[in-house]
């Protein structure tokens, strides 16, 4: 069985980390904000949910699983995001997630948090798109939003996030690019939820195999 | 290497049919979830009674948590019961029970004594946010009831923690 575990990492290998949405898009649609929200002395447009599909906002969902409370589950496909909870209940979030993007499945950590989070593009989004800037501070137009949770595994950041967004609309989509992104709100909110050391897996979907955290670390 | 290949095959067809066959070490795996009850709305879905158990689950949280061998409460914890005090001010029904938990390295008693200490930091903060202490009650467990028992982290952290339980059904 080992063989066919390896085959399955094969795919998890070509990993990159992922890249994050343009930027200038907010103004363009102003009918998915409505007014403003305070949060640790900076003011961003708060989410008009008028416009979202009730099915991408924040609520508690029966959930069957064996994995213990406070663990996050992402579901790339079905774009959901999970916190387990007591009694068989999951909180479900809408995500975005990156259409090239998180290509990567697998077992993580949360080992570092972030409140405004400033952004440095990494390397190869600076090639493709030269006009970015090389660094930028956190704010209401940082595409990171206001928090950012930090994947590692064995102690290595894996380059991926969980974080905020500017473009409330590509909730419930596969972005151009992106790593798994929330509604500004609800970042804020799973922030509150995950203490450092919070197991994260990433799946295609539920009930798809996960990739055993046992696997060789020097096969990622 | 014949059956070697069979394997292989056998697994490739396992994986793109979509079952969760190939790990014998399911320890990490989640089992699938049956899908006629996994994401079947909880408590009115994004309906949540205000003032509910759940409203408080949902909108507010009902968890801090805590490093090795802390009961100090750090500023994300403080956040929360912010948040907790001002659902506690607008719903002067409910009593909550503090009920804080530990994983530490030591003897089970100085498990008790954090938990206890941590409880108490949850309850002398939300008395200084205004919550009155005769609807409190904050208790120490130890190392009863872990999330999860594991020397790595995803369990410390996990079990490191207080929970605001409220007690009794509010009076409508």
């Amino acid at each position: 069985m080992l063989i066919c575990r390896r085959t399955f990492l094969a795919g998890a290998i070509a990993s990159t980390a992922c890249s994050l949405p343009v930027f200038g898009a907010t103004a363009s649609r102003p009918e998915f904000f409505k007014g403003s929200i305070e949060d640790n002395g900076v003011s961003f447009r708060a989410t008009n949910y008028r416009k979202i599909d009730k099915r991408w906002r924040r609520q508690l969902v029966k959930y069957t699983s064996t994995e213990p409370q406070g663990t996050v589950v992402v579901d790339t496909k079905n774009h959901f995001l999970y916190i387990i909870f007591e009694n068989q209940t999951a909180l479900r979030y809408g995500v975005g997630v990156g259409r090239e993007g998180f290509k990567w499945y697998g077992v993580a950590k949360i080992m570092r948090k972030a409140i405004w989070p400033r952004w440095v593009p990494p390397p190869e989004m600076l090639v493709r798109k030269p006009e970015l800037p090389k660094f930028m501070d956190g704010g209401p137009d940082n595409p990171l939003g206001p928090r950012a949770l930090y994947l590692f595994r064995g102690g290595r950041d894996l380059g991926y996030r969980l974080h905020g967004t500017t473009e409330p609309w590509s909730i419930g989509s596969d972005a151009s690019s992106g790593c798994i992104r929330l509604f500004s709100e609800d970042v804020i909110d799973l922030y509150q939820r995950c203490p450092i050391g919070t197991k994260v897996l990433v799946i295609k979907h539920l009930g798809a195999p996960v990739i055993d955290e046992s696997a060789p670390a020097d096969a990622l | 290497m014949i059956p070697h290949l069979a394997g292989r095959l056998l697994c490739v067809l396992l994986v793109s049919i979509g079952l969760a066959a190939c790990s014998t070490s399911r320890n990490s795996s989640p089992s699938a979830p049956a899908a006629d009850l996994t994401n079947e709305p909880d408590s009115g879905g994004v309906n949540v009674q205000p003032g509910s158990e759940k409203d408080l689950m949902v909108n507010v949280g009902r968890r801090i948590f805590f490093t090795e061998n802390s009961a100090a409460l750090d500023e994300t914890a403080k956040v929360t019961l912010d948040k907790q005090a001002e659902w506690l001010a607008q719903f002067p029904q409910w009593k909550v029970k503090l009920q804080g938990f530990a994983d530490e390295p030591g003897s089970e008693a100085q498990n008790v004594a954090i938990s206890k200490k941590r409880a108490e930091a949850a309850m002398q903060y939300l008395v200084s946010k205004g919550i009155a202490p005769e609807r409190m009650f904050a208790k120490g467990y130890g190392r009863d009831r872990l999330i999860q028992d594991c020397a790595d982290l995803s369990c410390k952290a996990q079990n490191r923690r207080v929970i605001t339980n409220p007690q009794d059904a509010p009076e409508t």
